[in-house]
Protein backbone atom coordinates (compact mmCIF):
# COMPACT_ATOMS: atom_id res chain seq x y z
CA UNK A 1 0.00 0.00 0.00
CA UNK A 2 1.54 3.27 -0.99
CA UNK A 3 2.49 5.57 2.22
CA UNK A 4 3.02 2.33 4.01
CA UNK A 5 4.99 -0.28 2.54
CA UNK A 6 8.11 2.08 1.60
CA UNK A 7 7.82 3.00 4.63
CA UNK A 8 8.58 -0.66 6.24
CA UNK A 9 11.61 -1.89 3.55
CA UNK A 10 13.73 -4.16 5.86
CA UNK A 11 17.10 -3.05 3.52
CA UNK A 12 16.33 0.91 4.30
CA UNK A 13 15.98 -0.02 8.42
CA UNK A 14 18.99 -1.88 8.07
CA UNK A 15 20.96 1.07 6.67
CA UNK A 16 19.60 3.32 8.75
CA UNK A 17 20.18 0.89 12.17
CA UNK A 18 23.98 1.06 11.29
CA UNK A 19 23.73 5.05 10.98
CA UNK A 20 22.63 4.48 14.24
CA UNK A 21 25.24 2.62 15.60
CA UNK A 22 27.50 4.93 13.99
CA UNK A 23 26.21 7.97 15.37
CA UNK A 24 26.12 6.33 18.91
CA UNK A 25 29.05 7.39 21.38
CA UNK A 26 29.59 3.91 23.00
CA UNK A 27 29.20 3.88 26.62
CA UNK A 28 26.80 6.78 26.30
CA UNK A 29 22.89 6.34 27.20
CA UNK A 30 20.65 8.62 25.26
CA UNK A 31 17.40 8.80 26.83
CA UNK A 32 14.28 9.58 23.90
CA UNK A 33 10.96 9.65 24.83
CA UNK A 34 8.33 8.94 21.99
CA UNK A 35 5.55 10.96 23.28
CA UNK A 36 2.62 9.48 21.50
CA UNK A 37 1.57 5.89 22.12
CA UNK A 38 1.52 5.56 18.67
CA UNK A 39 5.15 5.41 18.78
CA UNK A 40 5.31 3.29 21.57
CA UNK A 41 3.04 0.80 19.86
CA UNK A 42 5.44 0.72 16.32
CA UNK A 43 8.45 0.75 18.29
CA UNK A 44 6.94 -2.77 20.09
CA UNK A 45 5.22 -3.83 17.07
CA UNK A 46 7.88 -3.93 14.39
CA UNK A 47 11.15 -4.55 16.99
CA UNK A 48 12.01 -0.95 16.52
CA UNK A 49 14.18 -1.47 19.99
CA UNK A 50 16.24 -4.57 18.75
CA UNK A 51 17.21 -2.16 15.37
CA UNK A 52 19.24 0.16 18.18
CA UNK A 53 22.21 -0.21 19.95
CA UNK A 54 21.83 -0.15 24.10
CA UNK A 55 22.78 3.64 24.16
CA UNK A 56 19.67 4.99 22.57
CA UNK A 57 16.97 4.32 24.96
CA UNK A 58 13.60 4.88 24.15
CA UNK A 59 11.21 5.99 27.09
CA UNK A 60 7.80 5.86 27.10
CA UNK A 61 5.65 8.91 27.29
CA UNK A 62 2.55 10.42 28.41
CA UNK A 63 0.66 10.16 24.51
CA UNK A 64 -2.36 7.46 25.12
CA UNK A 65 -4.92 9.46 25.30
CA UNK A 66 -6.81 6.38 27.30
CA UNK A 67 -3.98 5.97 29.53
CA UNK A 68 -4.30 9.53 30.91
CA UNK A 69 -7.97 9.36 31.91
CA UNK A 70 -8.38 9.54 35.57
CA UNK A 71 -10.63 7.07 37.08
CA UNK A 72 -13.04 9.67 38.98
CA UNK A 73 -13.99 11.08 34.82
CA UNK A 74 -14.70 7.01 34.10
CA UNK A 75 -17.12 6.71 36.85
CA UNK A 76 -18.80 9.93 35.65
CA UNK A 77 -19.12 8.18 32.52
CA UNK A 78 -20.64 5.56 33.81
CA UNK A 79 -23.36 7.60 35.66
CA UNK A 80 -24.27 8.81 32.41
CA UNK A 81 -24.20 5.61 30.77
CA UNK A 82 -27.11 4.42 33.61
CA UNK A 83 -29.65 7.52 32.93
CA UNK A 84 -32.39 5.11 31.77
CA UNK A 85 -32.61 7.91 28.53
CA UNK A 86 -28.83 8.09 27.54
CA UNK A 87 -27.28 6.03 24.81
CA UNK A 88 -23.79 5.91 25.64
CA UNK A 89 -21.26 6.08 22.94
CA UNK A 90 -17.52 5.46 23.14
CA UNK A 91 -14.02 4.71 21.32
CA UNK A 92 -13.98 1.06 22.07
CA UNK A 93 -10.54 1.36 23.61
CA UNK A 94 -12.73 2.82 26.53
CA UNK A 95 -14.45 -0.13 27.62
CA UNK A 96 -12.34 -1.52 30.01
CA UNK A 97 -10.99 1.10 31.30
CA UNK A 98 -11.98 0.74 35.21
CA UNK A 99 -13.17 3.81 36.91
CA UNK A 100 -13.88 3.11 40.65
CA UNK A 101 -17.24 1.87 39.92
CA UNK A 102 -15.95 -0.80 37.27
CA UNK A 103 -16.05 -0.36 33.66
CA UNK A 104 -18.07 0.92 31.11
CA UNK A 105 -18.17 -2.68 29.85
CA UNK A 106 -18.94 -4.12 33.01
CA UNK A 107 -22.08 -0.88 33.20
CA UNK A 108 -23.37 -2.53 30.00
CA UNK A 109 -23.28 -6.32 31.37
CA UNK A 110 -25.80 -4.61 34.16
CA UNK A 111 -28.13 -3.29 31.38
CA UNK A 112 -26.66 0.64 30.29
CA UNK A 113 -27.16 1.36 26.91
CA UNK A 114 -23.18 1.30 25.76
CA UNK A 115 -22.07 1.92 22.42
CA UNK A 116 -19.21 1.39 20.72
CA UNK A 117 -17.90 3.98 17.76
CA UNK A 118 -15.43 4.84 15.69
CA UNK A 119 -16.57 8.14 14.90
CA UNK A 120 -18.32 11.26 17.03
CA UNK A 121 -20.40 11.26 13.61
CA UNK A 122 -21.48 7.97 14.01
CA UNK A 123 -22.89 8.83 17.39
CA UNK A 124 -24.67 12.26 16.11
CA UNK A 125 -26.30 9.78 13.32
CA UNK A 126 -27.90 7.40 16.43
CA UNK A 127 -28.89 10.84 17.64
CA UNK A 128 -30.57 11.34 14.44
CA UNK A 129 -31.86 7.73 14.44
CA UNK A 130 -33.39 7.97 17.88
CA UNK A 131 -34.99 11.23 18.56
CA UNK A 132 -36.82 9.59 21.55
CA UNK A 133 -33.36 9.14 23.51
CA UNK A 134 -30.20 10.78 24.72
CA UNK A 135 -27.51 10.42 23.23
CA UNK A 136 -23.71 10.87 24.68
CA UNK A 137 -20.70 10.89 23.06
CA UNK A 138 -17.51 10.14 25.64
CA UNK A 139 -14.93 12.86 24.08
CA UNK A 140 -11.89 11.94 24.75
CA UNK A 141 -8.03 12.54 23.05
CA UNK A 142 -5.59 14.85 22.33
CA UNK A 143 -5.59 17.39 19.42
CA UNK A 144 -5.72 14.52 16.51
CA UNK A 145 -9.33 13.86 17.80
CA UNK A 146 -10.87 16.45 19.08
CA UNK A 147 -11.41 18.14 15.55
CA UNK A 148 -13.66 15.09 14.96
CA UNK A 149 -15.64 16.17 18.23
CA UNK A 150 -15.36 19.63 16.85
CA UNK A 151 -16.98 18.99 13.76
CA UNK A 152 -19.82 16.98 15.20
CA UNK A 153 -20.66 20.02 17.66
CA UNK A 154 -20.68 22.34 14.52
CA UNK A 155 -23.03 19.99 12.59
CA UNK A 156 -25.17 19.05 15.81
CA UNK A 157 -25.69 23.15 16.04
CA UNK A 158 -26.21 23.14 12.27
CA UNK A 159 -28.41 20.32 11.88
CA UNK A 160 -30.64 21.50 15.12
CA UNK A 161 -30.08 17.83 16.67
CA UNK A 162 -30.65 18.76 19.80
CA UNK A 163 -30.64 14.63 21.67
CA UNK A 164 -26.79 14.50 21.03
CA UNK A 165 -23.95 15.61 23.67
CA UNK A 166 -20.48 15.79 24.11
CA UNK A 167 -18.89 14.36 27.37
CA UNK A 168 -15.54 16.28 26.80
CA UNK A 169 -11.98 14.93 27.88
CA UNK A 170 -10.43 16.22 25.15
CA UNK A 171 -6.68 17.40 26.11
CA UNK A 172 -3.59 19.09 24.93
CA UNK A 173 -0.37 17.52 24.30
CA UNK A 174 1.98 21.09 25.79
CA UNK A 175 0.83 20.96 28.78
CA UNK A 176 2.10 17.28 30.29
CA UNK A 177 5.34 17.57 28.37
CA UNK A 178 5.90 20.80 30.78
CA UNK A 179 4.98 18.79 33.71
CA UNK A 180 7.66 16.17 32.80
CA UNK A 181 10.48 18.32 31.49
CA UNK A 182 9.57 20.27 35.16
CA UNK A 183 9.80 16.91 36.83
CA UNK A 184 12.11 16.86 39.50
CA UNK A 185 15.36 13.66 38.61
CA UNK A 186 13.98 13.14 34.92
CA UNK A 187 16.96 12.75 32.40
CA UNK A 188 15.62 12.82 29.09
CA UNK A 189 17.54 13.89 26.19
CA UNK A 190 15.26 14.64 23.89
CA UNK A 191 12.01 14.13 22.02
CA UNK A 192 10.61 11.76 19.42
CA UNK A 193 7.06 14.36 19.35
CA UNK A 194 3.59 13.02 17.76
CA UNK A 195 2.70 12.66 14.13
CA UNK A 196 -0.48 13.28 14.04
CA UNK A 197 -1.43 15.45 16.97
CA UNK A 198 0.91 17.84 14.67
CA UNK A 199 -1.01 17.70 11.62
CA UNK A 200 -3.58 19.70 13.91
CA UNK A 201 -1.39 21.81 15.65
CA UNK A 202 2.00 22.19 13.71
CA UNK A 203 5.27 22.63 15.22
CA UNK A 204 5.35 25.60 17.06
CA UNK A 205 3.71 24.43 19.80
CA UNK A 206 7.11 22.44 20.48
CA UNK A 207 9.40 25.54 20.38
CA UNK A 208 9.84 25.81 23.98
CA UNK A 209 11.15 22.25 24.82
CA UNK A 210 14.07 23.75 22.85
CA UNK A 211 13.76 27.23 23.58
CA UNK A 212 13.51 26.76 27.03
CA UNK A 213 14.66 23.49 28.24
CA UNK A 214 17.48 23.00 25.17
CA UNK A 215 16.25 19.20 24.38
CA UNK A 216 16.26 18.28 20.44
CA UNK A 217 12.34 17.28 19.02
CA UNK A 218 11.61 15.68 15.59
CA UNK A 219 8.38 15.28 14.82
CA UNK A 220 7.64 11.75 13.43
CA UNK A 221 5.73 9.50 11.38
CA UNK A 222 4.31 5.87 12.86
CA UNK A 223 6.21 3.25 10.32
CA UNK A 224 9.42 1.28 11.14
CA UNK A 225 11.63 4.02 9.15
CA UNK A 226 10.30 6.68 10.41
CA UNK A 227 11.31 6.61 13.90
CA UNK A 228 14.10 5.31 12.61
CA UNK A 229 14.98 7.94 10.75
CA UNK A 230 13.98 10.35 13.65
CA UNK A 231 16.49 8.42 15.67
CA UNK A 232 19.16 9.67 13.74
CA UNK A 233 18.29 13.43 12.99
CA UNK A 234 18.20 13.48 17.14
CA UNK A 235 21.55 11.98 17.02
CA UNK A 236 22.97 14.14 14.67
CA UNK A 237 21.46 17.29 16.76
CA UNK A 238 22.81 16.20 19.64
CA UNK A 239 26.27 15.54 18.17
CA UNK A 240 26.21 18.96 16.22
CA UNK A 241 25.11 20.23 19.45
CA UNK A 242 22.51 22.13 17.56
CA UNK A 243 18.40 22.03 19.40
CA UNK A 244 15.92 22.54 16.60
CA UNK A 245 12.42 21.29 16.56
CA UNK A 246 12.56 19.36 12.99
CA UNK A 247 10.30 17.96 11.08
CA UNK A 248 10.68 14.11 9.70
CA UNK A 249 6.74 13.74 9.11
CA UNK A 250 6.94 16.11 5.79
CA UNK A 251 4.33 14.32 3.86
CA UNK A 252 1.19 15.90 6.21
CA UNK A 253 2.59 17.75 8.97
CA UNK A 254 2.90 21.70 8.25
CA UNK A 255 5.03 24.66 10.92
CA UNK A 256 1.15 26.08 11.42
CA UNK A 257 -0.77 22.64 11.38
CA UNK A 258 -4.36 22.74 9.71
CA UNK A 259 -5.62 26.11 10.37
CA UNK A 260 -9.36 24.73 9.71
CA UNK A 261 -9.35 22.30 12.14
CA UNK A 262 -7.42 25.22 14.77
CA UNK A 263 -10.33 27.15 13.94
CA UNK A 264 -12.99 24.35 14.51
CA UNK A 265 -11.91 23.62 17.77
CA UNK A 266 -11.36 27.47 18.78
CA UNK A 267 -15.37 27.94 17.86
CA UNK A 268 -16.07 25.15 19.62
CA UNK A 269 -13.86 24.66 22.70
CA UNK A 270 -11.56 26.67 25.62
CA UNK A 271 -9.31 25.83 27.74
CA UNK A 272 -9.97 24.30 31.23
CA UNK A 273 -8.27 25.91 34.23
CA UNK A 274 -6.95 22.59 35.33
CA UNK A 275 -7.60 18.77 34.47
CA UNK A 276 -6.33 16.08 36.33
CA UNK A 277 -4.43 13.56 34.13
CA UNK A 278 -3.52 9.61 35.40
CA UNK A 279 -0.11 9.48 36.72
CA UNK A 280 0.86 12.96 36.39
CA UNK A 281 -1.81 14.79 38.50
CA UNK A 282 -3.56 18.25 37.76
CA UNK A 283 -1.92 20.25 35.31
CA UNK A 284 -3.16 23.39 34.64
CA UNK A 285 -4.09 24.33 31.11
CA UNK A 286 -4.01 21.42 29.70
CA UNK A 287 -7.41 20.35 28.57
CA UNK A 288 -10.77 21.15 26.79
CA UNK A 289 -14.25 22.19 27.38
CA UNK A 290 -17.05 23.36 25.56
CA UNK A 291 -17.90 26.86 25.25
CA UNK A 292 -20.94 28.15 26.79
CA UNK A 293 -22.19 28.80 23.48
CA UNK A 294 -22.16 24.64 22.78
CA UNK A 295 -23.82 23.99 26.51
CA UNK A 296 -26.77 22.60 24.84
CA UNK A 297 -24.60 20.28 23.51
CA UNK A 298 -22.50 19.40 26.43
CA UNK A 299 -22.99 16.25 28.39
CA UNK A 300 -21.26 18.39 31.54
CA UNK A 301 -23.98 21.66 31.38
CA UNK A 302 -27.20 19.14 30.64
CA UNK A 303 -26.45 16.24 33.25
CA UNK A 304 -25.85 16.26 36.93
CA UNK A 305 -22.54 14.05 37.57
CA UNK A 306 -20.46 12.94 40.46
CA UNK A 307 -17.31 14.52 39.80
CA UNK A 308 -15.61 12.56 42.31
CA UNK A 309 -12.22 11.90 42.46
CA UNK A 310 -10.76 8.27 42.60
CA UNK A 311 -7.13 7.33 43.90
CA UNK A 312 -5.30 5.02 41.50
CA UNK A 313 -5.18 1.25 42.82
CA UNK A 314 -1.76 1.27 44.75
CA UNK A 315 -0.50 -1.95 43.09
CA UNK A 316 -0.52 0.24 39.94
CA UNK A 317 2.50 2.27 38.70
CA UNK A 318 1.29 3.71 35.65
CA UNK A 319 2.30 6.88 36.55
CA UNK A 320 5.44 6.06 36.74
CA UNK A 321 5.53 4.44 33.73
CA UNK A 322 3.72 7.27 32.43
CA UNK A 323 6.84 9.72 32.95
CA UNK A 324 9.27 7.25 31.83
CA UNK A 325 10.58 6.92 35.50
CA UNK A 326 10.09 3.05 34.92
CA UNK A 327 9.77 0.72 32.36
CA UNK A 328 6.69 -1.29 32.44
CA UNK A 329 8.33 -4.45 33.33
CA UNK A 330 9.34 -2.94 36.34
CA UNK A 331 6.05 -2.62 37.38
CA UNK A 332 5.28 -4.72 40.53
CA UNK A 333 1.73 -6.14 38.86
CA UNK A 334 2.98 -6.35 35.03
CA UNK A 335 1.83 -9.76 33.42
CA UNK A 336 0.43 -11.13 36.92
CA UNK A 337 -2.16 -9.40 38.78
CA UNK A 338 -2.13 -6.92 35.68
CA UNK A 339 -2.75 -7.94 31.87
CA UNK A 340 -4.61 -7.05 29.04
CA UNK A 341 -7.54 -9.45 29.76
CA UNK A 342 -8.16 -7.89 33.63
CA UNK A 343 -6.11 -4.73 33.42
CA UNK A 344 -5.87 -2.84 36.92
CA UNK A 345 -3.87 0.23 35.37
CA UNK A 346 -4.69 2.32 32.37
CA UNK A 347 -1.50 1.53 30.94
CA UNK A 348 -2.40 -2.14 29.91
CA UNK A 349 -5.82 -1.45 28.67
CA UNK A 350 -5.02 0.31 25.56
CA UNK A 351 -3.44 -1.04 22.35
CA UNK A 352 -1.52 2.00 22.54
CA UNK A 353 -0.23 1.63 26.49
CA UNK A 354 3.65 0.95 27.09
CA UNK A 355 2.46 -1.72 28.87
CA UNK A 356 0.16 -3.63 26.49
CA UNK A 357 2.33 -3.02 24.05
CA UNK A 358 5.04 -4.37 25.81
CA UNK A 359 2.64 -7.31 27.05
CA UNK A 360 2.39 -7.86 23.44
CA UNK A 361 5.04 -7.74 21.52
CA UNK A 362 8.14 -7.13 23.56
CA UNK A 363 8.98 -9.47 25.79
CA UNK A 364 11.98 -10.68 23.43
CA UNK A 365 14.86 -9.65 25.43
CA UNK A 366 13.49 -9.19 28.73
CA UNK A 367 11.37 -11.82 30.62
CA UNK A 368 8.17 -10.73 32.05
CA UNK B 1 -9.91 4.73 11.44
CA UNK B 2 -7.62 1.65 11.07
CA UNK B 3 -7.52 -1.26 8.13
CA UNK B 4 -6.02 -3.40 11.75
CA UNK B 5 -9.00 -3.35 13.88
CA UNK B 6 -7.22 -4.54 17.08
CA UNK B 7 -5.49 -0.86 16.91
CA UNK B 8 -6.68 2.16 18.92
CA UNK B 9 -8.69 4.65 17.28
CA UNK B 10 -8.58 7.37 19.72
CA UNK B 11 -4.90 8.53 18.73
CA UNK B 12 -4.59 7.45 15.43
CA UNK B 13 -1.51 5.49 15.61
CA UNK B 14 -2.54 3.37 12.14
CA UNK B 15 -4.72 7.17 10.73
CA UNK B 16 -4.11 4.99 7.62
CA UNK B 17 -3.73 6.92 4.28
CA UNK B 18 -7.19 6.28 2.51
CA UNK B 19 -7.68 7.05 -1.36
CA UNK B 20 -11.17 9.05 -2.42
CA UNK B 21 -13.46 7.14 -4.05
CA UNK B 22 -16.48 9.22 -4.06
CA UNK B 23 -17.23 13.36 -3.07
CA UNK B 24 -20.53 13.78 -1.44
CA UNK B 25 -21.10 17.22 -0.03
CA UNK B 26 -19.15 17.35 3.30
CA UNK B 27 -18.58 13.68 3.20
CA UNK B 28 -16.48 11.64 0.96
CA UNK B 29 -16.25 7.16 0.43
CA UNK B 30 -12.54 6.57 0.97
CA UNK B 31 -10.65 3.13 0.77
CA UNK B 32 -7.99 1.93 3.11
CA UNK B 33 -6.65 -1.67 2.92
CA UNK B 34 -9.92 -3.24 1.29
CA UNK B 35 -12.33 -1.48 3.59
CA UNK B 36 -14.41 1.78 2.58
CA UNK B 37 -15.40 3.90 4.94
CA UNK B 38 -17.04 7.94 4.83
CA UNK B 39 -15.22 10.61 6.72
CA UNK B 40 -15.99 14.15 6.84
CA UNK B 41 -14.26 16.44 4.28
CA UNK B 42 -14.93 20.09 5.85
CA UNK B 43 -11.08 20.28 7.61
CA UNK B 44 -9.60 19.67 3.85
CA UNK B 45 -12.16 20.42 1.21
CA UNK B 46 -11.73 20.44 -1.42
CA UNK B 47 -11.46 16.98 -1.97
CA UNK B 48 -11.44 15.10 -5.84
CA UNK B 49 -11.29 11.36 -6.11
CA UNK B 50 -7.71 10.26 -6.15
CA UNK B 51 -6.76 11.88 -3.48
CA UNK B 52 -5.56 10.20 -0.42
CA UNK B 53 -6.17 11.59 2.52
CA UNK B 54 -5.22 10.80 6.74
CA UNK B 55 -8.39 10.26 8.05
CA UNK B 56 -8.89 9.79 12.02
CA UNK B 57 -11.82 8.88 14.00
CA UNK B 58 -13.88 9.20 11.17
CA UNK B 59 -12.99 13.20 9.48
CA UNK B 60 -10.17 13.78 7.43
CA UNK B 61 -7.09 15.69 9.13
CA UNK B 62 -4.94 15.98 6.28
CA UNK B 63 -4.36 15.57 2.62
CA UNK B 64 -0.92 13.81 1.97
CA UNK B 65 1.30 16.13 -0.53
Amino acid sequence: MRYVDEFRDGELAQKLSREIEALAEPGRVVKLMEVCGGHTHAIYKHGVEQLVPDEVDFVHGPGCPVCVIPMGRVDDAIALAERPEVIFTTFGDMMRVPGGRGSLLEAKARGADVRMVYSPLDALELARRNPDREVVFFAIGFETTAPATALTLLRARAEGVSNFSAFCNHVTIGPPLRAILDSPGLQLDAFIAPGHVSTVIGTRPYDFIVEEYGRPVVVTAFEPLDILQAVVMLLRQLRDGRCEVENQYTRVVRRDGNPRALAALEETMELRDTFEWRGLGWIEESALRLRPDFAEWDAEARFELPGGRVEDPKACQCGEVLIGAIKPWECKVFGTACTPERPIGTCMVSSEGACAAYYNYGRLTVPA
Amino acid sequence: MSVEPEHCVTCSDEAVPARVVDVDGPNATVEAGGRRERVGIELVEPVEPGDTLLCHAGIALEKLA
